[in-house]
């Protein structure tokens, strides 16, 4: 299963088992913060449907709404 | 209530040897890793359709040990995009996630694997700044190397792999920056299998700098990196740039004593790679075993031993001054990324400020990531180990999540 | 020889160890934020203070602790009293002394789920009536007085008046007066006192003389008393990350918390939650009262439990994350009452401990107190009757036969 979240408007397409990191990365995103890859630095907190997560353990789910954290409230 | 299984955290080669091992001497194991399928970040599994990255004889190794898992299925439950939360002082463990429970387990095995070290660098926050094993994650998982120019820096051997595994996809890096000057004499003594991997990277590598003695002093935005070399400087503008100064055990925060048996094994004991890490799972399933029957654990094997051996050989090898280059660093350089504190913030707090004046005053190792990141530099600058207890959980834990932990797991 | 009441080894002999060439008037044991008022007290009347801490300020509770300047949370009579003193005094230093810029005002929720619980609400509102000091009730009914609070919740009472101080903040504030001489890490090991002072054997083999000691020691204080009846009394806390910040402006906190300073912790039906917004934007959660002095014996099991009633009254908490859960541990004493004034018999050594957690509301008043004590003053008028209540003496009769 394949398909695509939201990510500030846009449709982010994504594959099946991907992270939500992976997905944003090959789409050319790369302001939200990744940087270790598997949970530690805490750098790439978003909100997957309202709930914050590391975008690097998240996997992606179709029709998904991704946002930002808002400015340093990751803390 | 009490469990009769071993809970193994980290389905990695460590965690994965360690379950085999446990499973086989008729022990009910639980298994349990963040990820969604095991691997760890040495076999990391593709998506489906991908095909694998990663040396043949590692994917023979991996494929062995995972049918020896599939023969012990009955003994072996896995709980993947899981947490470990920790093991508290009673001996209960937390997993959140996909699983919300607290257990109380017979024994537990954590393989978390190693944490990529990073030095700070002015400019290390930016975006488009990873470690190189996150993008080598990436290419494991996706089978693409990403768009754009790719430099890789720091030092280590898994820059040459991250470099040679983006060549074979069609995207060679940019440029290699080596603190180290490993390709001399001293690379001799290495055991074969070393060699014969070092060399098949280089030959993918072919064509691409690999510049050696060399550091990358600074990023600047827009991405571009200021390196200096023995011949002077040098500018690489990149769209990525992956930093990595070696791997360390990942550990911090497992906590106090608890009354159950509690092994480290693979990477997160001692960071000595793959095919250590595989062996040490082997040999604390085994060591798990003889403490739950009251038998005497058994010696580390001749194996083992000789990989530590191989291993300070490589470190000797990539030997470089990390003091010195922590100590240029200019003073508004970030040393906590998750509460943007600068070594300037830190010498703010005076001469030799304690854990508390560092924690409290200084909100060093207060953020989300409570200091897993920048506490070995930190502790550098304030010449102190007090950086105080580490703290459960090991990870944040969703409010959430621990909601929906059931009521009888607490007695309730 | 010598004995010091609740003191083991007040007589270890001192002679042939080096000395600390400095004497001083005053040497307060303890660098948490009763030890550094008392020090800021005495330095500001011309003392010569030396602060000893066997690591670092703020180590224990006072760093640890949730920071509240709260009437409402003591025990109805001597304590309530002081604290209501303590809270003025607190604004004082607050608006021109040390604590400018530490001190914050701000309300306080008291929440009811339970009948016990409803019934703790109603003394409390007796409580601050009798007082009839700065510290009010405010409004007083259900969930829908505070928008975001649980249905659960079936009362509510605000309080108007208290406020909230940080506590390694302030104690760092009170400290970096440099009338103030500061000795750490330095642990003492034996306190002796004679005719014209006391002479202060370090653990490190060094000694100093002061002419008066107040031992500020707080968790440590069974390390040097051993015969006081200071006992380690451990909370767990959580701290969550940032988030939105929401409509909780003060602390929320339940009833049974009340019910929990004067009845057997252990027996509480419902944990004694504490949901405090921190000025950083994080959430504390507290605290569950057990009786060991262990930092490292955390519980998934307790954190649950806080975590469950704190979501069921804020359900907004589900959002946050838990990025720390420690064990703070207090200072508590037998009685519940603080230990303040000279040893019996020796008034050159004087305590200011087992505050329970109630150091950061009562560091004010108490560190001007002492001083005075120590400065051979008395008390301020109207504090006398409750400071006297608070005297190591009420132990003594016990420790003599402990000694004997």
């Amino acid at each position: 299963m394949s398909g695509a979240f939201d990510w500030k408007g846009a449709a982010v397409p994504f594959r099946a088992g991907e992270t939500v990191a992976s997905a944003l990365l090959r789409s050319g995103v790369r302001d939200f913060g990744p940087f270790c890859g598997i949970g530690q630095c805490q750098g790439c907190l978003v909100r997957v449907d309202g709930r914050v997560t590391e975008a690097c353990l998240a996997l992606c789910r179709a029709g998904a709404l991704v946002q930002p954290l808002e400015a340093r409230d990751a803390g | 209530m009490p469990d009769d299984r071993v809970i193994v955290v980290g389905a990695g080669p460590a965690g994965m040897a360690a379950a085999v091992a446990l499973a086989e001497g008729g022990q009910r194991v639980l298994l349990v890793d963040q990820a969604r399928t095991p691997g760890g970040a040495v076999h990391r599994a593709p998506l489906p359709g991908v095909a694998p990255l990663g040396l043949p004889e590692h994917r023979r190794r991996w494929a062995a040990l995972t049918a020896r898992a599939t023969a012990q299925a009955s003994r072996i439950e896995t709980a993947f995009e899981t947490r470990f939360a920790g093991v508290d002082a009673t001996g209960a463990v937390l997993l959140t996630g996909a699983r919300n429970r607290l257990l109380q387990p017979r024994g537990v095995i954590v393989a978390l694997g190693a944490r990529e070290r990073v030095l700070p660098r002015p400019g290390w926050t930016l975006p488009g700044v990873l470690t190189a094993g996150a993008i080598q994650t990436g290419l494991k998982t996706s089978g693409e190397a990403p768009q754009g120019r790719v430099v890789l820096a720091g030092s280590g051997p898994l820059l040459l792999a991250v470099g040679a595994e983006l060549a074979a996809l069609g995207r060679p890096p940019v440029a290699i920056i080596e603190a180290a000057r490993p390709f001399g004499a001293g690379a001799l003594g290495l055991p074969l299998a070393y060699l014969a991997e070092a060399a098949r990277y280089r030959l993918r590598l072919l064509g691409v700098p690999v510049l050696t003695g060399s550091r990358l002093v600074e990023i600047v935005p827009g991405l571009e990196a200021m390196v200096d070399t023995p011949k002077g400087p040098r500018r690489f503008a990149a769209d990525l740039i992956g930093l990595h100064d070696g791997i360390a055990p990942n550990v911090s925060g497992l906590g106090g004593p608890c009354p159950i048996p509690l092994l480290r094994a693979g990477d997160g004991r001692e960071a000595l790679g793959a095919r250590a890490a595989m062996l040490d799972g082997t040999r604390a399933g085994q060591a798990m075993l003889a403490l739950l029957a009251g038998r005497p654990v058994p010696p580390e094997p001749a194996a083992l031993i000789r990989q530590r051996a191989a291993q300070a050989r490589l470190a000797r090898i990539y030997a470089r001054d990390e003091g010195a280059a922590l100590d240029a660093l200019p003073p508004d350089t970030i040393l906590c990324r998750c509460e943007s504190r600068s070594r300037a913030d830190l010498a703010a707090l005076g001469e030799s400020p304690t854990g508390r004046d560092l924690r409290l005053t200084g909100r060093f190792g207060m953020g989300a990531c409570q200091g897993r990141v920048c506490g070995e530099w930190v502790a550098h600058f304030a010449k102190t180990r007090d950086l105080g207890r580490p703290r459960l959980p090991l990870r944040p834990l969703s409010i959430a999540d621990l909601l929906a932990v059931p009521a009888a797991d607490t007695g309730d | 020889m010598l004995r010091l009441p609740f003191t083991q080894r007040g007589s270890r002999p001192l002679s042939g160890v080096a000395t600390v060439s400095a004497e001083f008037d005053v040497a307060v044991l303890g660098a948490g934020i009763v030890g550094a008022s008392c020090a800021w007290h005495l330095a500001r009347r011309g003392a010569r203070v030396v602060v000893i801490d066997a690591s670092g300020p703020a180590a224990a509770a006072s760093g640890a602790s949730d920071g509240a300047v709260s009437v409402a949370s003591k025990k109805p009579g001597v304590l309530a009293r002081l604290a209501t003193q303590s809270l003025l005094y607190t604004r004082t230093l607050a608006q021109d002394g040390p604590l400018r810029g530490h001190f914050h005002p701000r309300p306080a929720w008291y929440f009811a789920t339970t009948e016990a619980e409803l019934v703790a609400l109603d003394a409390l509102i007796a409580k601050l009536d009798a007082l009839d000091g700065p510290v009010r009730s405010g409004r007083d009914g259900g969930a829908a007085l505070l928008p975001g609070a649980g249905v659960l919740v079936r009362r509510l009472v605000e309080i108007r008046g208290e406020g909230h101080m940080t506590g390694y903040s302030a104690v760092r504030a009170l400290l970096a007066d440099p009338r103030i001489a500061r000795l750490w890490p330095a642990a003492v090991a034996a306190i002796e006192p004679d005719d014209k002072g006391v002479t202060l054997a370090l653990a490190d083999g060094r000694s100093l003389r002061a002419g008066r000691v107040i031992a500020a020691l707080g968790t440590s204080t069974p390390a040097l008393f051993p015969g006081l009846p200071v006992r380690p009394l451990a909370g767990q806390l959580i701290i969550t990350d940032r988030g939105a910040p929401g409509a909780l402006e003060g602390a929320l906190t339940a009833a049974s918390y009340l019910i929990a300073k004067t009845a057997d912790p252990s027996r509480l039906p419902e944990p004694p939650v504490v949901i405090d917004p921190l000025v950083t934007g994080q959430v504390l959660i507290g605290s569950s009262r057990v009786e060991h002095g262990d930092p490292a014996r955390m519980d998934f099991d307790t954190i649950l439990r806080l975590v469950r009633r704190a979501a069921a009254v804020w359900p907004a908490l589900a959002e946050r994350r838990v990025i720390r859960a420690f064990v703070g541990i207090r200072a508590a004493v037998a009685d519940g009452l603080p230990i303040v004034g000279a040893l019996p018999g020796f008034d050159r050594v004087l305590l200011a401990t087992g505050f329970e957690g109630d150091g950061i509301c009562l560091s004010a008043l108490m560190g001007r107190e002492v001083a005075a004590m120590a400065l051979g003053d008395s008390p301020a008028e109207g504090v006398e009757r409750d400071l006297a209540a608070l005297s190591p003496a009420r132990f003594e009769p016990a420790a003599r036969e402990v000694a004997q």
